[in-house]
């Protein structure tokens, strides 16, 4: 698109500049999110935090969805690659609060500290075997994507979402179950740092169930693009792998 | 070279040496003031700095001026195309120059280091809690100031130091030492005064709050008789009160 | 001019110019806030307000603006926008609506930080944010947490988005060997960026869950720690400070082979070397920001060593540089100016970096003017005269007209003389003892003079750069036509019509064997 554009734009004195506003309603559903936590945690307003989430809300979502839209299948062949770079970044997020348990549990006295209950053990390992299952369910809709099956590779989409939905009501029940035991993420610092490793964790479930969710639409008219599903299954992937570390650190050390 | 290889030589000294004051550092009853020490060390460091960048100066003004544009002159540049040998040579000896200069500074840097940590055995020991906004010592026997610290010449002063609140930095421009307080843990410094009858500015080198640039206090240094004097005197005022 | 075409733009050279003036706005704000603290200091005690709180306020937004919002987003946004896919013969970056989403992110980035100004109880925890300060202060934390946050996520995107572009997308023949420096100065400096900006972000991302959501991770009496978030922090800011400096280097490296019109002096040491010595060293030096904070004495010594091996690839990009005025037929336009100006000030600047590396030597110089003195002759300095330079660069390719010469020059001699007098007097009383941050310096009334002398300074640093920011203005409006290579260069951004059209060629450029953006006499 754009060489011809150049190519006419050279000729004709006169432009025609691609533009897309997406972004843009993005970044401002962000600052509103943003102003809504100051909001609320700084100055006590509620009422007026709750209008700036609210109007982030259909700003984020409503712009995620729009790009998709329009750029789904335009030639972002790039992506895998770049999400390999990102995933760089995402790692050093989780390395950090790695690093601060690490840190912290390592030169603790006594561990674990004070009000903290015993952790289950075949709970976790059930959400692994969900987890792990959901990797392989999304590498086999890959296969059928690259076969050409479609209707297979809907099915197996829609039951890795299905097995990634299972894993956060897992976490969620989990998490009530602990709170309602008086274990919060304000009980002591391994409550601090439960609370925060699975929590991110778990918003990257929610990432990635987002990322499947704004394919899924255009794939059931039948848009598929090999790159996006690429791109996001190596996601997907990389949620699972991190999960290990979290397991075997939070609950398992 | 040459003096690349001086370096390198003082450099495999130096560390050698800082290794035996550490080793012998302990037991040993001479005491090692680092105030002095660390005025040496600054100006050694400053002169080196200097030299290096007056080369890298005169080098880069000889260069613009030699270099400029003439009327007439060559209008593109002709610099060399390094052979593979030339373009090696020109990372290795660099890198070995200074490499030799930065272990030359870092092993004379450890060994000013090493009598910073090595507090001498025989020495007043101190505790202080900083606080917003001040400076609360209290000694051995009980006595207590607050942003006047007062010590006797000629010995040897370790503080051990914590805080109520935020971060703050117990800096003595005079003695050329700082070191934070913070809550939840416990940290150390020592200085050696001198003079009796001087007084010395205490101030707050770690940001902590509105007031921090009013966060100020005084060593006062007293001869060991007047010391001792008021010492007794308000160790045992400290007991009655308590 | 279509202005939906401007705000909406996906295009690489626009996004750029957005970025542009994003951050030169940043800067003026946080330079008239410098102006402010500076009159404040011009006398012992309350000089135009009684209030602590205002200056620290002010000192907050100053640093926090300056790095956050005015030199890394001019550097790795405006520059890495507007000259990577020109430089490698690429139509646009790899994902043009993901660099429309960073800039965006970048603007509401500043909008937060200047939101300060408007806000009850604004932020007060200086740049760095240290606990336990930020977690009781009565100042709003949570606003330089998304401000941190914000800009970080813009800049990760740019970061994915930059080194996808440079890996897939160079024009044919374009070889790793043939890049230009400044490319290959921006890959180190976003390798830098996604994986350290992650740290900084989780460190201040802690610092409102303990203030704002009852977490314990700085709280020493529920079995936190305040010394991690330093570690976190400078894990992150130190790297950052390479981000700054390796653009900026890059920057420099294109000036000056361009007027010397020569070929850079043993390219892949720089590269090699230099470049990738400075990222590998990056992430193991953080603790010399620590050297008074009560780390364990083991890794204070370490990592003076690792700090002070800096200087090895610091010291072979500067060989590079110079060694490319050799043999060169040297030329002094305004750009070339403020590249010479640095070659001298940065050596200031890096070489006092020197002695704070020193353990020892910093017990007594940490958290002093002498710092702040170093770092400004790096940052504010160097930083900044880099980034006037390139700017005055690539202005006839940006805007297709030229700027006025004379107050160009003008404008770099001004600031020339300021920034001496204001930095150089910060280090000397510095190491005499003056402490950083203060609001007030009565128990120093020495240096009362010193202060008088740097405000005086800091006014005219101040005029040299509104002489250079008006010449911009005025050259953008009503220039001269400058042609497609006003230079000379040989580069691949100057094959192109100014300004490039959308898609930036009509056919893309291929580049031959002997080709390289340094052949000068060759062709
Ligand atoms: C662009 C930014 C930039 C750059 C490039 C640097 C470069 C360096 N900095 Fe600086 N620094 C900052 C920005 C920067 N710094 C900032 C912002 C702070 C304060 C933050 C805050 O607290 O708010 C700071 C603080 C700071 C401290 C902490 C001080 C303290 O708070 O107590 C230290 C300590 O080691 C330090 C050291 C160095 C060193 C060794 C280098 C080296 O990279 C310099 C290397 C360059 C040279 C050495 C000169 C050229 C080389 C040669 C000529 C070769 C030969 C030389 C030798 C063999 C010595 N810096
Ligand atoms: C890139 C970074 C950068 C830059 C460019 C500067 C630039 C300047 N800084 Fe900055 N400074 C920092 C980064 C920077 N600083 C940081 C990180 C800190 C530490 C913060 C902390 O402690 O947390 C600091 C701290 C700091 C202090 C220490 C205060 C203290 O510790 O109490 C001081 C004091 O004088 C100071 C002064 C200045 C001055 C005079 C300039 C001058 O160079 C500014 C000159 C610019 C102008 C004056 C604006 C000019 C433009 C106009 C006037 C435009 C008008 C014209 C038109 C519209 C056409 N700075
Ligand atoms: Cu106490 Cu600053
Ligand atoms: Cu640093």
């Amino acid at each position: 698109m754009s060489e011809h554009d150049a190519a006419h734009a050279h000729h004709a004195g006169h432009a025609h500049w691609d533009t897309s506003i997406w972004p843009a309603i993005i970044s401002v559903g962000i600052l509103a999110w943003s102003l809504a936590f100051s909001l609320h945690f700084v100055y006590h307003q509620s009422f007026m935090a709750l209008i700036a989430f609210g109007i982030g809300i259909p700003l984020i979502f409503g712009g995620v969805a729009g790009w998709t839209g329009e750029a789904m299948g335009t030639g972002e062949g790039l992506a895998y690659g770049a999400m390999g770079w990102f995933i760089l970044a995402e790692a050093m997020i989780f390395m950090s609060f790695f690093a601060y348990y690490w840190y912290m549990r390592l030169s603790a006295p006594s561990w674990p500290p004070a009000g903290t209950p015993p952790l289950p053990v075949v709970y976790p390992i059930v959400m692994t075997i969900v987890l792990v299952s959901s990797s392989i369910t999304i590498h086999m809709a890959e296969e059928h994507m690259h076969d050409g099956n479609r209707s297979a590779f809907t099915r197996w989409l829609l039951l890795t979402m299905a097995l990634g939905l299972t894993f956060l009501g897992m976490s969620i029940y989990e998490w009530s179950h602990l709170i309602h035991e008086g274990f919060t993420i304000a009980t002591n610092s391994f409550g601090t740092v439960f609370y925060s490793i699975t929590g991110l964790h778990g918003s990257h479930v929610i990432v990635g169930l987002g990322i499947f969710t704004a394919g899924l639409f255009p794939a059931l008219k039948g848009k598929i693009s090999s790159s996006f599903w690429r791109t996001a299954s190596l996601y997907w992937h990389f949620v699972d792998i991190i999960w290990f570390f979290v397991v075997s650190q939070v609950y398992f050390w | 070279m040459n003096r690349a290889l001086k370096h390198c030589a003082a450099a495999t000294v130096m560390v050698v040496a800082s290794a035996g004051v550490m080793a012998a550092g302990y037991g040993d009853a001479r005491i090692v003031d680092p105030a002095p020490g660390w005025d040496h060390l600054w100006r050694e460091v400053i002169i080196d700095i200097t030299v290096i960048g007056i080369l890298f100066a005169l080098m880069t003004a000889y260069f613009i001026w030699r270099y400029r544009r003439v009327p007439g002159g060559p209008t593109v540049g002709s610099g060399p195309t390094l052979s593979t040998a030339a373009a090696i040579g020109w990372v290795i000896i660099p890198v070995f120059v200074f490499m030799a200069d930065d272990f030359f500074i870092a092993a004379n840097g450890w060994v000013l280091w090493n009598s910073y940590r090595d507090v001498p055995a025989d020495r007043l020991e101190i505790q202080l809690e900083s606080g917003m906004y001040s400076w609360d010592y209290t000694y051995p026997n009980g006595a207590h100031t607050q942003n006047q610290l007062i010590v006797p010449a000629g010995k040897p002063i370790l503080l051990r130091m914590t805080s109520r609140d935020t971060l703050h930095n117990h800096f003595i421009p005079d003695f050329r030492v700082k070191e934070d307080s913070m809550p939840g843990r416990v940290t150390y410094l020592w200085f050696l005064p001198k003079e009796a009858g001087k007084e010395h500015i205490v101030t707050c080198a770690a940001y902590c709050g509105v007031m921090h640039s009013y966060m100020a206090g005084r060593v006062i240094v007293k001869t060991p008789e007047e010391f001792k004097a008021w010492y007794e005197a308000s160790g045992t005022a400290a007991k009655k009160s308590s | 001019m279509n202005l939906k075409e401007w705000i909406f733009t996906t295009d690489h050279k626009r996004v750029g110019v957005l970025y542009l003036i994003g951050s030169i706005a940043a800067f003026i704000v946080a330079g008239v806030m410098a102006l402010l603290m500076r009159i404040e200091l011009s006398s012992i005690g309350p000089t135009i307000t009684n209030n602590p709180s205002s200056y620290n306020v002010w000192l907050y937004a100053h640093g926090a603006v300056m790095i956050l919002g005015f030199q890394i987003p001019a550097l790795t946004g405006f520059f890495a926008n507007f000259c990577i896919p020109l430089m490698i013969g690429a139509k646009d970056v790899a994902f043009p609506r993901v660099n429309a989403l960073s800039v965006w992110l970048f603007y509401v980035g500043v909008i937060l930080a200047l939101l300060t100004f408007f806000i009850p109880d604004p932020p007060d925890v200086m740049w760095t944010g240290y606990p336990p300060y930020s977690t009781i202060t009565t100042g709003n934390t949570a606003l330089y947490t998304f401000t941190v946050l914000v800009l970080g996520f813009a800049s990760i995107l740019g970061g994915v988005n930059f080194l996808t572009t440079i890996a897939y997308m160079r024009a044919p023949g374009l070889t790793w060997n043939k890049l230009n420096i400044f490319v290959w100065c921006v890959v180190g400096a976003f390798i830098l960026q996604l994986i350290f900006v992650p740290v900084l972000g989780t460190a201040v991302t802690l610092i409102s869950m303990d203030k704002y959501l009852g977490t314990h991770f700085f709280d020493p009496t529920q079995g936190g720690d305040v010394l991690t978030y330093q570690n976190l922090f400078w894990f992150y800011s130190h790297p950052a400070v390479y981000v700054i400096f390796l653009p900026f280097f890059g920057v420099l490296f294109e000036i000056v082979a361009t007027f010397a019109k020569n070929k850079v002096f043993n390219y892949k040491a720089a590269v090699y070397g230099g470049i990738f010595g400075i990222v590998l060293l990056a992430g193991e030096v953080w603790v010399h920001h620590l050297y008074v904070s009560g780390m364990v004495d083991w890794i204070r010594v370490g990592q003076m060593v690792t700090t002070l091996l800096i200087s090895v690839p610091v010291g072979l990009m500067l060989i590079s540089l110079v060694g490319t005025l050799y043999k060169g037929s040297i030329t002094f336009e305004t750009p070339m100016l403020y590249a010479l100006g640095v070659l001298f000030l940065f050596l200031i600047g890096g070489l006092t970096g020197i002695p704070l590396a020193v353990t020892s030597l910093t017990v007594h110089l940490a958290r002093s003017y002498y710092v702040v003195g170093h770092f400004h002759y790096v940052m504010a300095v160097a930083g900044t005269f880099s980034i006037f330079a390139g700017v005055y660069y690539w202005f006839p390719k940006m805007t297709g007209k030229m700027y006025n010469e004379f107050w160009g020059k003008l404008g770099f001699w001004v600031t020339f003389v300021g920034t001496n007098i204001v930095f150089w007097t910060m280090m000397d009383i510095g190491v005499k003892g003056m402490p950083r941050r203060y609001y007030d310096y009565s128990q120093f009334p020495q240096f009362e003079g010193a202060h008088q002398l740097m405000t005086i300074g800091a006014v005219i640093l101040g005029i040299g750069f509104a002489i250079a920011l008006l010449n911009w203005i005025i050259g953008a409006i009503k220039g001269r036509p400058a042609g497609n290579n006003p230079w000379g260069s040989m580069s691949l951004e100057w094959t192109t019509v100014s300004p490039p059209p959308h898609g930036n060629w009509p056919t893309p450029p291929a580049v031959g064997a002997e080709w390289t953006p340094y052949a000068y006499g060759k062709s």
